[in-house]
């Protein structure tokens, strides 16, 4: 097993992003205890409140008002009924004051033309009465009086008929002591002096409901002004929060679009930096190399054993060195490639590494064991790298074994995964550092014992990574090692 | 031989050339070869002018260009000879120690005949040039308006 795990294998392009500290105004030291709950509470809690509270003044605003309203219109209805009732007293008190005239002259006369008025005010008094009692129901002080009017009227009407009656028995000497005076003298006064009193009722009732009317229409103006501020509050919050939501998504716009540039900048360095340590890194390898190997050339022979050894060790170093190159810029290369989708054939994948791989399968007694393997979504030449990395790490770490067992197979998963394995009966490792073995250059073998630069399976958990996967194994020390990865499967197959 | 054809080599690293020489040497095909050190040299030897004003006119059998060259680097001067009605016709192959897979397109795009990565390894890197300048100095048979002998 080549390669064991420090480093996350976070892919480069990734950026963490700080979370975001809350746009409010940090709470001060003087904002005391009680305003500490206050800050705590998030920006939308904030403003559901604040909207809350404008909304109560609003619906408290609007409650007064309508009960005010609600008095003015009572208070005008009072005002009609009182205004009929002084006139329908008036009406009262004049058609009594006719009935009395007029019987007073019938009474001196004898002429029955005079009784007309008299005779009107007996016929109509019942309906008079009636509506005089309707229009006081609301009031017992008016209502009190309204019975004693009563009283009154009947007992001067029944004055005057009883004198009538006299004149009509008796002739004028039978009501001479009561001609010129009238027969109800009394109660005609009395009469007068109760509509006074009704009148006076009446007209301070009024007074009390228009200062009252007054009172609560200044009250609704003042109420109206408060509630139009309150709205204009509401408006001015609502904008303001707009426009801070605005500037807000502004900004982030503004400041993703800069770290994407950012991003981009250091990609296209890394890039640069790759194509460089492709580029220039390699060619003073191949000198190191080649002039050692034109060195043994010209001068092998006149060498002793130990020079010949130190040249085969710096062209060995140097072929190392090259190596490691090479499978730094394919990992570098996996992690910034555009990555495809496409539905993928691991069974064909397997023959194509395996042909791929047919140099280091001879001499090699290796019994395998294939299964077929689901097709999977992905991208072909990243999964057939983590095929060849996987599958010839199995052949480098049965290499000293007398035959080699190798297993490649795929449990399906119902949440739409394909898990795969490669299984072998290597050397194996020791489950404790099952963490390190996906990592860049960590190794679980001394080089003398297996050859490797410690990146195949850092490759290998980048690419599966990638396709959205996950990579994990199992294995004992001399008992063989099982790899596994995890991929998406093909969409037809979900 | 009356027959031999340049190879232009356009590399500027001496030891690099001095390699390939040294892979060529074995099939005699070394001595046809014409070192030049970076991509104004190469355009100077096709055109025939400066140090090569005098040089016997015609095309090389093959030009083996690198990527990474001072003043004018390999791509511009495969593109000026693919531009090129008269150079149009030779043979180029990119020699080159780059893997990546822009210069891979790019190569191909301004119509590179061959591109072939430096070996780290010098037996490999020999064997490659080898059969490099054996393919197109002697197998490959050139487009017919080639140069003739060279002096």
């Amino acid at each position: 097993m080549e390669s064991v795990t420090q480093e996350r294998p976070v892919p480069p392009a990734a950026v963490r992003s700080e979370p975001e500290s809350d746009s409010s105004p940090a709470p001060t030291p003087k904002t005391g205890r009680r305003m500490e709950w206050f800050t705590h509470w998030s920006i939308e809690r904030r403003v559901l409140a604040g909207f809350g509270l404008v909304f109560a003044g609003i619906v408290v605003i609007s409650a007064i008002s309508y009960r005010n309203t609600a008095v003015l219109i009572e208070n005008s209805r009072l005002d009609t009924k009182s205004h009929e009732l002084v006139q329908l007293l008036n009406s009262i008190g004049e058609a009594l004051d006719a009935a009395e005239s007029g019987h007073r002259r019938y009474l001196v006369t004898g002429d029955e033309s005079y009784l007309t008025a008299y005779r009107t005010v007996v016929e109509r008094m019942p309906e008079y009465l009636r509506y005089l009692r309707g229009l006081t129901n609301e009031g017992v002080e008016q209502q009190s009086r309204v019975v004693t009017l009563e009283q009154l009227i009947t007992k001067q009407l029944g004055e005057e008929a009883g004198a009538i009656a006299q004149r009509e028995q008796h002739g004028y000497e039978g009501v001479r002591h009561l001609a010129l005076s009238g027969a109800a003298k009394n109660e005609i006064e009395g009469i007068h002096r109760l509509m006074t009193e009704f009148d006076t009722a009446e007209q301070r009732a009024i007074q009390a409901r228009v200062a009252q009317s007054a009172g609560s229409t200044r009250n609704t103006i003042a109420l109206l002004g408060l509630g139009a501020l309150l709205q204009l509050v509401l408006l001015a919050s609502v904008y303001f929060l707009i426009h801070h939501d605005v500037t807000e998504r502004r900004r982030v716009a503004r400041e993703l679009q800069s770290r994407g540039e950012l991003l981009q900048a250091a990609n296209k360095e890394l890039e640069a930096f790759s194509y460089s340590v492709s580029h220039d890194l390699r060619a003073p390898l191949r000198h190191i190399d080649g002039y050692a190997a034109l060195l043994s050339k010209a001068a092998g022979e006149s060498l002793s054993e130990k020079g010949r050894r130190y040249l085969q060790t710096i062209s060995d170093s140097a072929k190392q060195m090259g190596q490691l190159i090479d499978d730094l810029l394919v990992f570098s290369r996996m992690g910034r490639q555009d990555m495809l989708r496409t539905t993928v054939n691991l069974d064909q994948l397997v023959k194509t590494v395996l042909h791929d791989l047919r140099l280091d399968l001879q001499g090699r007694t290796i019994s395998w064991t294939m299964h077929p393997l689901p097709n999977v979504s992905g991208d072909p030449a990243m999964l057939r790298q983590v095929l060849m990395n996987l599958i010839s790490n199995a052949l480098k770490f049965t290499a000293t074994r007398q035959e080699t067992k190798i297993e490649i197979g795929a449990v399906r998963r119902n949440s739409g995964e394909a898990e795969v394995f490669v299984r072998d009966n290597g050397v194996g490792f020791d489950m404790q550092y099952v963490n390190k073995l996906f990592g860049v250059f960590q190794r679980l073998h001394r080089n003398d014992e297996f050859e490797g630069t410690g990146i195949g399976l850092a490759n290998v958990r980048r690419i599966i990574h990638r396709h959205g996967g996950r990579t994990w194994a199992e294995g004992a020390p001399n008992q063989g090692a099982t790899f596994y990865f995890s991929l998406p499967l093909a969409r037809s197959l979900r | 031989m009356t027959t031999l054809k340049p190879i232009l080599l356009a590399e500027d690293n001496p030891r690099d050339a001095e390699l390939a020489l040294a892979a060529m040497e074995d099939q005699h095909i070394a001595e046809k070869v014409v070192v030049c050190h970076d991509g104004a040299e190469v355009l100077d030897y096709l055109y025939c002018r400066g140090a090569y004003a005098a040089r016997e006119h015609g095309n090389p059998v093959v030009v083996f260009l690198d990527l990474k060259m001072p003043k004018v680097d390999g791509l511009e001067v495969l593109k000026t000879i693919k531009n090129d009605v008269k150079l149009r016709p030779i043979p180029v192959v990119m020699l080159t120690s780059s893997r990546e897979e822009r210069d891979l397109a790019q190569s191909y795009a301004l119509g590179a005949n061959a591109y072939v990565v430096k070996p780290v390894e010098f037996h490999q890197f020999i064997r490659a040039v080898k059969e490099l300048g054996v393919f197109w100095g002697v197998i490959n048979e050139p487009p017919p308006e080639s140069s003739g002998p060279i002096k």
